[in-house]
């Protein structure tokens, strides 16, 4: 039998409106419950390392921690590459790249090829 | 006879000594098992003589951070004057299952994940105090993991001088290209921390790229 497995897609807008600190204990929240998340606008590298220290904090037997992976632009606050973000939503458009995350009792790995996430789910064996 | 070069070089080395010196905080960083102190142990043996930690083959042996300090190493006519920082090592995860594959206890093993999520954390934290850092990478593994991508990008964010080290060139998986394709802006420094193999190149590189 084939476990189902939930993927929410997260619009920039759904977390936009966020403050930094919100937006990663929503992110937590969902991880905990079991789902996967892909997110239309991709988390900066300190967001990535506020969540991976929010996750640490949150460790027990039945949630052992995430898998992440970024591709694209990952700017990370007050540098260049997070102004161009800025601008670039600014101007209506949206930065490229995306997020996706998972907890790692469901994602075993996420792996960069570079320009391809694969993210591989499951008992481990290949079907 | 000395030449013109020869004299430059030695009054720079007499400038050097009444040079104030300042001691840079280097962080060694990275995910667990790339050998940081393996590596700490090293430089640390080179210049001070004692050991830095406990080397083992278990994840997350350091859970701590271990400092030597006033490591003053030497190199191409210039001292660094080093406090050198061993990092627990940095993951997304931590399972107390993964530790009792070891033949450890679940006691053990429970206590010892505990450890290991606050080592990640202080190790975090400690992003923002180091001078500089030297990013491990186990040589024999995928070098584009996001766990690098994430410590990379952020401590170049605050503008902290890095080096890559590609470890364990001394096995025969290794593949040390791999790491300077995927991080082709940055200086790697091919060594096995283990045999000691190159360390003078990285000798080269920490006192001529982190003062």
């Amino acid at each position: 039998m084939i476990a189902m497995i939930e993927i929410e897609f997260l619009s920039t807008a759904v977390l936009s409106q966020k403050a930094e600190g919100e937006k990663i204990k929503f992110l937590l929240t969902s991880l905990k419950k079991g789902k996967i998340l892909v997110l239309e606008d991709p988390l900066t590298h300190g967001e990535e390392t506020m969540l991976i220290e929010a996750t640490m904090k949150k460790v027990t037997s039945g949630f052992p921690g995430i898998e992440i992976g970024t591709l694209g632009e990952s700017g990370v606050a007050g540098t260049a590459s997070d102004f161009r973000n800025q601008l670039i939503r600014m101007l209506g458009g949206k930065p490229s790249g995306f997020t996706v995350i998972g907890p790692s009792k469901l994602v075993r790995q996420i792996k960069r090829d570079p320009e391809t996430l694969s993210l591989f789910a499951g008992d481990g064996r290949k079907r | 006879m000395m030449g013109l070069d020869d004299l430059v070089n030695w009054f720079m080395s007499i400038a050097n000594v009444f040079k104030k010196r300042k001691t840079v905080r280097l962080g060694l960083y990275g995910a667990p098992n790339a050998g940081k102190t393996s590596l700490a142990n090293k430089i640390s043996m080179d210049w001070l003589g004692e050991p830095v930690g406990k080397v083992s083959r278990v994840p997350h042996e350091t859970r701590t951070i271990q400092q030597k300090e006033h490591v003053a190493v030497k190199a191409n006519g210039h001292v660094l004057d080093m406090n050198l920082l061993d990092m627990p090592g940095i993951s997304t995860k931590v399972d107390y299952r993964d530790f009792m594959k070891y033949g450890i206890t679940l006691e053990e093993a429970q206590k010892r994940s505990k450890e290991a999520t606050k080592g990640i954390i202080e190790a975090i934290k400690w992003l923002e105090n180091v001078d500089a850092a030297l990013i491990v990478m186990d040589s024999t593994e995928d070098p584009y993991t996001q766990v690098n991508i994430t410590i990379i990008g952020n401590l170049e964010a605050r503008s902290i001088p890095v080096i890559l080290v590609a470890n364990k060139i001394d096995l025969a998986k290794s593949k040390p290209g791999k790491i300077r394709e995927a991080y082709p802006q940055y200086p790697v420094v091919e060594i096995s921390a283990l045999k000691g193999d190159n360390m003078d190149e990285l000798y080269h590189e920490i006192t001529t790229r982190l003062r």
